[in-house]
């Protein structure tokens, strides 16, 4: 149907304006239904995306013409991780006193997810650049993106599993962790932030102050270690299984 | 005692300080971005846009950008960024064979890695807020 109202001449500007609006559209509009009902599950970026496949694939556009003509968004990726460094600024001040410990745990989690994801997916799937994808999946999106991109592997499958990751801690993290019996509030939220960004973050938000202050610093602190640690860890795991 | 509705007033004072915050936060961002391309240039080990994010927590901390002025475009900005990822789960659309042979075996590595990290970090750093706390007592 769009194909045929959008002549052959100017087909890529008209593409590339429809696109940007109806996605623009789908993601106000979920929005909406998210502060309606207030649900947590019903993720902004998740329905848009839920709503756009389908669409896509009745209208018989391709990804990578998509792709092309969402290039606004794409654009606005990087100074939108850029912004991400004033809520950095606003937590500085509460790392001053254990910012040691605070690293050297989130680093060890770190070491723990990329091996443990990378070897699972090798040991079950046997796919180099999934376990990549995968194996990226515990940072913040537009870090995960940006890395997986910058080892080849398939951001798409990094995108989708980060938010995967996120709803899974952010949902059940804290009726796990006061089943093992660890209740207090700032190991709570830096474990959440390191497994679950901004999505768990944002689930806490709601009602737990306290654990949200935390599970933001182990955020931004993780992507930052996952960004400076993959490029050494990743070349040694590939070597490892191959 | 009834008290007035709260009505938003857009005089031209107030809209003209929103729009120059927003340019100053735009500029802000753009100038620490451009550093984080610079130092990719030299040292390309992190991508651009997190030398970027450091640049512009630095800036902020040493108070060479005003964070009043940065507070409010920067909280619009970090609220509606979700719309940027878009694109990038769209791509899924490729990935169909991959979720019908491997969808279940995915879903469990992202579920066990997810609960290992979490046991991990929880675990070790309440032992590390417990040996502080007893460091602070004594």
């Amino acid at each position: 149907m769009i194909n045929d109202i959008i002549s052959p001449e100017n087909s890529t500007v008209s593409l590339a304006i429809f696109i940007t609006l109806i996605t623009l559209f789908l993601y106000q509009f979920s929005m909406k239904i998210q502060q309606k009902w207030q649900f947590i599950w019903l993720n902004p970026m998740l329905i848009t995306i839920l709503f756009l496949v389908p669409f896509l694939l009745y209208q018989n556009i391709t990804y990578s013409q998509y792709h092309q003509s969402s290039q606004l968004f794409t654009l606005l990726l990087e100074p939108a991780i850029v912004a991400l460094g004033f809520p950095l600024y606003q937590q500085l001040h509460q790392i001053r006193y254990h910012w040691q410990g605070i690293i050297g745990v989130l680093s060890l989690g770190v070491l723990v997810v990329l091996c443990v994801s990378f070897s699972m997916t090798m040991f079950y799937i046997y796919q180099p650049s999934l376990a990549i994808a995968l194996s990226l999946k515990s940072v913040t999106t537009p870090i995960g993106i940006a890395l997986s991109e910058q080892f080849s592997a398939d951001s798409s499958i990094t995108a989708f599993s980060i938010i995967i990751a996120g709803f899974i801690g952010g949902i059940l993290g804290p009726k796990w962790l006061d089943l093992l019996g660890i209740h207090c509030a700032k190991s709570q939220g830096l474990a959440i932030g390191a497994a679950s960004h901004v999505i768990g973050t944002a689930i806490l938000a709601k009602d737990k102050p306290e654990h949200c202050a935390y599970s933001s610093l182990a955020l931004i602190f993780s992507a930052l270690l996952t960004a400076i640690l993959s490029p050494l860890i990743i070349p040694l795991l590939l070597k490892a299984f191959n | 005692m009834l008290l007035p509705k709260k009505v938003k007033v857009y005089n031209s004072s107030n809209l003209s300080n929103m729009m120059k915050n927003a340019l100053y936060t735009l500029c802000a961002i753009s100038v620490s971005l451009l550093l984080g391309k610079l130092t990719y240039a030299l040292i390309p080990f992190v991508p651009a846009s997190l030398y970027g994010m450091v640049f512009y927590c630095l800036m902020l901390h040493f108070n060479i950008i005003s964070p009043i002025k940065v507070e409010k475009v920067n909280l619009w900005l970090v609220r509606h960024m979700g719309v940027c990822f878009v694109p990038a789960g769209v791509g899924i659309i490729n990935h169909f064979d991959l979720i019908k042979l491997h969808g279940i075996a995915i879903l469990i590595i992202i579920f066990v890695s997810t609960f290992t990290l979490l046991t991990v970090v929880a675990w070790c750093s309440e032992k590390i807020f417990k040996a502080q706390q007893s460091k602070g007592n004594s």
